[in-house]
């Protein structure tokens, strides 16, 4: 039993704006609304207390995380190392850490719950056992469907039923809690060379799946099971100048449906080509602000060094060609694919600059903070590490200006960060870092300090650090009831907890299922579902 | 340019009077350039050609000449060398006329490379550095020791160049005048004194055969726009001319001009001694030196100050 | 000066980085024995393995077979380091300055990602020589490697500027995706020399098998070897310059990336 006492509580969730409140948290781990005498007690008093933070989006396990990994050595010898001690494992942090220093670069900055944004099915048992070794945090994945073949052609057979049950058998087989979408038939194209940069147009291969039947068709599915998180969507045309119109488009296709819209900032460009490429994001948010069926994450960018990993084969393969550097490319079959690029983010360049300042434009012009959530599709746009350095340009109009004026002149005609003096306030930082990403997951018992919640809380100073970053050092992290980090320190290192979600479906669907498995895939079909005894500690859901 | 005849010591030296004078010389900007070659001779025709039509900064915009003959030892790539001396008025100068000799005249030549002849001077120019671009891309450097060179392919190999070369501070205008009984007995000694004062390291004598016949006062009497005119006050022929002052004694009937460009005064002093010394001969009737009162070279040698040491 | 004699054989290689100027230079003898050095996972002491006279001085030497001793001389900015014996892998890893001499043989990665100073070894190295680290993109920035013996594979790796020298045979992939600098084997080497070479120049003394992407283009004696020949002379080592003893086949190359490399071979007059 655990009481915090004396510090300013953030819970935007159950309407508490910094008041000066006592938090109870019982043997279970969970926040009750009193405890006994005899409960330890940790005075927060000058501090502040938020829940932890939950990261709606992120890449940090399985097996493209790993050829990453191993494609960039350079990084490796660079990176802060972490040595072993009695309580530690060792790990590598920078930007693609191995597994057990991801959970303690997590938790030493107070986030508590991490959602691995791309799991293929084929790889699904990789990147669970990846996942047992990040301590500490909470996880969830989503599944990769946009591509998938024995998917994509029942939808091109208008088969939707059937489509139906084999998307929740693959959600079930892969133990994942909800579906991603990643260039809706562009990475299924690539294995043509190809790409599906139009809504309408017919996929590579069919006659009648587009990028939009695939998108409504996942999103409808979805809803009709029930999931608790909506279809997590990485739009076509990812990165391109122009793509404000593919985004735009997207948003009507999704017209009654929930959606998720991943690393927002690099689907709102405007311009026609790299030499005319501007910020779009105010229009973007203006239509975002109408279409209240979305939630996104804005997928920031910071100026610095990142390693993009993603999905979509044929935008790594662009990205490639425009850094002539390294490049990895790989193929899962049947499924989907993933491209790796090591990119710089220069303050010099005037696509970077722009693109830094759309990110802050999205989060700052989308009104309602419930539905827009901090990210920055690590470590596509910038370390996950470093996310309080967004949170202090959010917060400070004045050094944001400060920074805007750094940008190369021509950078700064491009966009409209400049004019927007909104400032976020601490409510609202909890409420994008933690109360809004859980409550778009569907994690009631995250994201908040109200009885029933996990007791995964985060204290911090209420003065900056000594480089004027908030949020960078907190003084306390809990898990679960635990103290895990003190004072920048691992303390306890704790397992974390695996949500998945188990949909309903007809069992007999596997009599459709196998023999195609066994005809297109080179695995064996016993082998390829994941075991729940895998999951360590799997907290699943049943919908419906 | 008037020569002083002061009443005040009399020097002589072999019968020859020493006018108690002074040169007036002025702050320049000068680079030295070592060309090697396969042999002596295609090395100095490099050097000559570079160094041709280079007397004065006013009509050529550089002086230029040979200093030394460079024996393979002390040379950077162990080859028969020249050492060739510029001097300008300012660095920026310097470097474009460097660009423009060595481009034209030691690129071309055959079997020559080209090397930075002050390697202390804290100043450096990019001359290798431009005329790389002639190797249209197909240029290469090589680092050695803090030098970087140039590798320019041409038809008969590679022209190697180095990239930087030193200027430093030196003195333009050092002079003596030779006043003869007639013309033979004037070039002969010039010819001598030349021939003294080219075995002297460190300076250059920029006029044809290092002497001028055609010695020149600022500005003109008789034309308005004339920048330099002959200097009548020592043209024999202008002797009793209305309008002229000649400082010519009466048996002077031909009179010869050395000039000397060097990086530091002790380089000049040492020259002009050496000259002096040596124009001192049968038929040579007076030794002066040209100035401008003292008011626009800041570099004073007085002849008697000289020639009392040598 | 410092003297380190190694008295203990290391079963397993032992992480030296602490052998260096730049760490001993002002420390007294009894902080110089209880420096870290690494046996696998478990931290020792330098005096577990060495006897240490003298204190306080950036001059060391290291006596002993240390075949098993890694990065000695790591990243050191000053002083010498002289090896009577043997050294081990990474010696003379990005350092900056000073110089390392050993009597004996090294192991891979002598230099490795270097930039400046003077290594010269009276023995046989391995591979890797002033090469960049996987995943790097860029070997010696600069500086001197001498080798008086044999060499292994992907000598100069990647390296940009700088000079290496080898007096003995070499392994394959000499010059591998070189960027620039100087490679100088006077023993030869074995296959696939200059492979991926973007510029930078690979001399040999001796005829060595080439990729059919490098490409003949004169011979001549070219004036910058002069000037190496005079530099290499006052280090000891003798190359042919002179158009009476003979000249040097030019080949660029790799024309498979393109690359403006170029190897040149030694060819005497016939005898």
């Amino acid at each position: 039993m655990l009481k915090i006492t004396g510090g300013k509580v953030y819970d935007p969730k159950n309407n508490v704006d910094g008041a000066v409140k006592d938090i109870c948290i019982d043997d279970d781990g969970r926040i009750v609304a009193t405890v006994d005498g005899n409960a330890r007690t940790i005075d927060a008093s000058g501090m502040m207390v938020f829940p932890g933070g939950v990261d709606v989006h992120t890449h940090v396990a399985g097996g493209a995380l790993n050829f990453a990994r191993g494609l960039v050595p350079e990084n490796q010898r660079a990176a802060r190392k972490f040595i072993h001690t009695p309580e530690r494992r060792t790990g590598i942090g920078g930007m693609t850490p191995t597994t057990f220093a991801t959970g303690y670069l997590y938790a030493g900055m107070g986030w508590t719950t991490v959602n691995e944004a791309a799991v293929p099915i084929l790889s699904a048992k990789h990147t669970h056992e990846e996942l047992h070794d990040i301590p500490i945090v909470d996880k969830a994945t989503l599944l990769l469907m946009a591509n998938n073949e024995i998917v994509l052609d029942l939808m091109e057979a208008g088969e939707t039923e059937r489509a139906r049950h084999v998307v929740a058998w693959m959600i079930w087989a892969s133990k994942v809690y909800g579906v991603k979408a990643v260039n809706p038939g562009g990475v299924a194209a690539w294995k043509w060379g190809k790409n599906a940069s139009t809504l309408h147009e017919p996929i590579e291969g069919y006659q009648n799946v587009t990028a939009a039947k695939i998108i409504a068709g996942l999103a409808q599915i979805i809803d009709d099971l029930g999931m608790p998180h909506p279809l997590h969507l990485h739009q076509n045309n990812l990165g391109v100048p122009g793509n404000v119109t593919t985004t735009l488009e997207t948003m009507k296709v999704l017209e009654g449906h929930r959606a998720h819209l991943a690393h927002l900032q690099f689907h709102a460009y405007g311009g026609h080509d790299w030499g005319s490429m501007k910020s779009e994001a105010a229009t973007i948010a203006e239509a975002f602000n109408r279409n209240t069926n979305l939630t996104c994450d804005a997928g920031a960018v910071l100026f610095g060094d990142a390693v993009t990993i993603t999905a979509d084969g044929p935008w790594q393969h662009l990205l490639y060609e425009l850094t002539g550097r390294k490049w990895g490319n790989l193929d899962v079959e049947n499924e989907t694919g993933c491209g790796i690029v090591p990119y710089v983010y220069s303050d010099r360049h005037l696509v970077n600059a722009v693109q830094w300042a759309v990110g802050l434009e999205l989060l700052l012009l989308i009104k309602d903070p419930w539905r827009v959530f901090l990210t920055t599709d690590h470590p596509n746009g910038g370390c996950f590490w470093r996310y309080p350095e967004i949170l202090q340009l959010l917060m400070d109009v004045e050094f944001r200006k400060e920074q805007i004026k750094r940008l190369p002149p021509e950078a700064q005609n491009r966009i409209v960060l400049a004019d927007i003096d909104r400032q976020y306030t601490l409510s609202d930082v909890a409420i994008i870092t933690s109360a809004g990403p859980a409550r778009a997951l569907g994690l009631a018992q995250k994201g908040h300090l109200g009885a029933g919640a996990d007791a995964d809380i985060t204290i911090y100073p209420e003065k900056p650090d000594g480089q004027g970053v908030l949020f960078s050092y907190p003084r306390y992290v809990l898990k679960r009831g635990q103290v895990v980090v003190e004072e920048g320190e691992v303390r306890t290192v704790t397992e974390g907890h695996e949500f998945v979600t188990r949909p309903a479906y007809d069992e007999t669907i596997e009599e459709y299922i196998r023999p195609l498995f066994q005809k297109v895939y080179t695995m064996s079909f016993e082998n390829y579902p994941t075991e729940i005894e895998r999951l360590r500690h799997p907290d699943v859901t049943a919908c419906k | 340019m008037t020569g002083t005849s002061e009443a005040g010591v009399n020097m002589e030296r072999r019968g020859v009077r020493i006018v108690d004078t002074f040169a007036e010389a002025f702050d320049m900007r000068a680079a030295r350039v070592l060309i090697t070659a396969n042999s002596l001779g295609w090395a100095k025709t490099g050097a000559q050609t570079m160094t041709g039509f280079a007397t004065s900064v006013i009509g050529c915009k550089v002086e230029a000449g040979i200093e030394a003959e460079l024996a393979p030892e002390h040379t950077p790539d162990g080859r028969p060398g020249i050492s060739v001396l510029l001097f300008g008025f300012d660095a920026d100068g310097l470097s474009h006329r460097l660009l423009e000799r060595i481009g034209q005249t030691i690129l071309t030549c055959p079997t020559t490379a080209c090397f930075d002849g002050l390697p202390g001077a804290a100043e450096r120019v990019n001359v290798g550095g431009q005329l790389r671009h002639f190797g249209d891309k197909f240029q290469a450097s090589k680092s050695l020791d803090g030098h970087r060179y140039w590798r320019i392919p041409v038809m008969d190999g590679e022209f190697l160049i180095e990239e930087k070369f030193g200027v430093q501070k030196a003195i333009g205008g050092g002079n003596f005048l030779i006043l003869g009984r007639d013309q033979d007995a004037a070039l002969a000694a010039a010819e001598a004194a030349v021939e003294a004062m080219r075995k002297v390291r460190g300076v250059i004598l920029p006029f044809p055969g290092g002497m001028v016949r055609a010695g020149s006062k600022v500005g003109a009497k008789n034309y308005k726009k004339l920048t330099a005119s002959t200097n009548d006050a020592y043209c024999p022929t202008l002797r009793g001319r209305s309008g002229v002052k000649s400082e010519l004694p009466d048996n002077v009937n031909a009179v010869l001009e050395i000039v000397v460009d060097g990086l530091d005064r002790a380089a000049i002093e040492t020259s002009m001694r050496a000259g002096i010394e040596a124009a001192c001969r049968p038929g040579v009737v007076e030794i002066t030196a040209g100035n401008y009162g003292g008011k626009l070279g800041k570099h004073h040698f007085r002849l008697h100050a000289l020639m009392a040491t040598a | 000066m410092i003297t380190l004699t190694l008295k203990e054989q290391p079963v397993v290689p032992l992480e030296s980085e602490v052998l260096s100027p730049d760490v001993m230079a002002s420390l007294s003898n009894a902080a110089i024995r209880a420096l870290p050095v690494y046996l696998g996972k478990t931290q020792c002491r330098v005096e577990d393995f060495f006897t240490v006279d003298g204190e306080a001085s950036d001059e060391l030497e290291i006596r002993g077979d240390a075949k098993q001793v890694k990065w000695i001389g790591r990243g050191m900015s000053r002083g010498r380091i002289n090896v009577v014996g043997n050294a081990g892998m990474h010696t003379g890893a990005y350092m900056k300055g000073g110089s390392i001499e050993v009597s004996g043989n090294v192991s891979d990665w002598l230099g490795g990602e270097m930039s400046d100073g003077f290594i010269r070894v009276g023995g046989n190295a391995g591979g890797q020589i002033g090469a960049a680290y996987r995943g790097s993109r860029g070997g010696m920035r600069n500086g001197t490697i001498i080798i008086g013996g044999t060499a292994g594979l992907e000598v100069g790796m990647r390296m940009k500027r700088g000079t290496i020298v080898v007096g003995g045979l070499v392994r394959d992939f000499a010059g591998l995706e070189m960027k620039g600098g100087t490679i100088v084997l006077l023993g030869g080497a074995e296959l696939r020399t200059g492979a991926w070479m973007n510029r930078g120049t690979i001399i040999s003394l001796a005829p060595i098998p080439l990729l059919p992407s490098f490409m003949y283009a004169a011979t001549y004696n070219p004036s910058f070897l002069r000037l190496y020949a005079k530099h290499l002379g006052t280090l000891g080592i003798t190359i042919p310059y002179d158009p009476k003893d003979g000249g040097y086949q030019r080949y660029t190359g790799d024309t498979s990336i393109p690359g403006r490399g170029e190897i040149l071979v030694w060819k005497p007059h016939a005898s």
